[in-house]
């Protein structure tokens, strides 16, 4: 079967930063479609253009500060996207975050972007049995299970209200499951939650 | 046998259950029992003084949701139609639920211990679920019934109390009955719970409890569409006539 040729974003302030990045792909032997950005602002609003992109490759001066917060929020617009931030130090120690450090050797980053790259789809036929949740539906699934409303579950997440209300969408479509007591029983069911956090 | 023709008068009794088991607890809702020989409908109807054409509107309307009664039934007295709805009404609360209430409580005192908290969590999802039906269909029996039948009475006996006018102005029955919606949506959330996340049991009340709940789900569907064709518009029709009356007091 012929692999579907990716799209991949890359994000970085400077044209050779860019251009280093491209030429690994090369290296690596991959000729995806490249769309590059080069501030916050762009990449943002590449990302909002519906289900074009599969992969993005960003490197971290992109981020303004406090980039923590932008990033997480950077990780809500790419819901299925997969992507790997050139970096300092690892901003966060969220689990579908993966870096790579300025500082490893050549070999180390030639693994990590094509282990990006090489990656099955999540969507991919044979995984279509399971139920696969991201992070943040699972974060969000668990504040729902435990009572709380959509501004309170934005706040705590540091996410849009409309954000919120995305990821429910997507669980209620995922999971067949519309009413917060049944996401709670889901939630249980799963050891997302103990049965005591549950409000009532 | 077509089996898309309606049921009709002349329509063999045992042919009717033939045709669809489904309908069997319907023939219970008006108190018919089986031993039918080779009776028409008609002649089932009459030995237990079963109005025979509400009794066909009712079956066929069960029996092919595309079947739209419409004016035939303006004819019947709502307290005909009432009647067979609170027999409805208690053949879920005394008979359908308890008998799915048993199913998870025997499937939780069986599970291996593992699985027993994910069983609990359903079953209370369930009584949930039962303490909202319960509500709604009293809400039914107690302040929705009376009205119809206090409407009728007034155009009966000619005489419209204030009471009533205002109920009539304020909360006509279109207000009321909005939805059953809810209720559908938790039955929906049950049935994926056991069909898509429960972990594997191998148990057999756990495919009884499942069969149960869509029994229960399609039994509910066409209790609405009664709910929402006949009774509605036929009571629509009479608040129009008493305020009508009102009119002329």
């Amino acid at each position: 079967m012929e692999p579907v040729k990716p799209n991949i974003i890359i994000a970085a302030k400077s044209f050779t930063h860019r251009l280093g990045i491209k030429t690994i792909l090369g290296v690596l032997g991959i000729a995806p479609d490249v769309i590059e950005a080069n501030n916050y602002e762009q990449l943002t609003g590449l990302l909002k253009l519906p289900n074009c992109i599969s992969h993005m490759i960003l490197a971290d001066e992109i981020i303004p500060d406090p980039q923590k917060i932008h990033f997480e929020k950077l990780m809500d617009y790419c819901g299925e996207i997969k992507f790997l931030v050139l970096c300092e130090r690892a901003l966060t120690d969220h689990p579908s975050a993966r870096f790579i450090l300025h500082k490893e050797s050549s070999n180390k980053v030639l693994d990590a972007i094509s282990e990006l790259l090489s990656e099955p789809e999540e969507d991919s036929p044979q995984s279509v049995e399971s139920i696969v949740l991201s992070e943040r539906e699972m974060e969000v699934l668990k504040q729902v299970a435990q009572g709380f409303s959509n501004k309170e579950i934005a706040d705590a997440l540091y996410i849009s209200v409309n954000t919120v209300i995305t990821h429910r969408k997507n669980l209620t479509e995922k999971l067949g499951i519309k009413t917060i007591a049944g996401l709670t029983v889901y939630a249980i069911m799963n050891n997302l939650i103990s049965p005591k956090k549950v409000q009532h | 046998m077509n089996n898309s023709l309606p049921f009709s008068a002349d329509t063999r009794m045992a042919d009717v259950v033939h045709r669809d088991y489904r309908l069997i607890p319907l023939l219970g809702r008006f108190g018919i029992e089986f031993g039918f020989g080779n009776k028409s409908v008609e002649e089932v109807c009459q030995m237990y003084s079963v109005d025979c054409s509400f009794f066909l509107e009712i079956v066929n309307s069960y029996h092919n949701p595309d079947y739209f009664p419409q004016k035939q039934l303006q004819r019947f007295n709502p307290e005909i139609i009432i009647d067979y709805l609170r027999n409805t009404h208690a053949y879920y609360l005394n008979s359908k639920v308890p008998e799915i209430q048993t199913y998870i409580d025997e499937m939780e005192g069986n599970v291996p211990s593992i699985q027993q908290k994910n069983i609990t969590h359903l079953n209370s999802f369930f009584r949930e679920y039962t303490e909202e039906l319960v509500e709604h269909l009293s809400k039914e029996d107690h302040s929705v019934f009376p009205y119809v039948l206090a409407l009728q009475d007034a155009l009966d006996s000619l005489e419209v109390p204030d009471e009533l006018y205002g109920t009539i102005l304020e909360k006509p029955i279109q207000v009321y009955e909005k939805n059953h919606d809810n209720l559908e949506i938790k039955l929906g959330d049950l049935k994926n719970l056991i069909i898509k996340h429960l972990p594997p049991i191998s148990n057999n009340d756990c495919r009884k409890l499942l069969i149960e709940l869509f029994r229960l789900e399609s039994d509910l569907e066409n209790h609405s569409r009664i709910e929402e064709k006949v009774l509605i518009p036929k009571v629509t029709l009479i608040e129009r006539e008493v305020l009508q009356l009102h009119g002329t007091c």
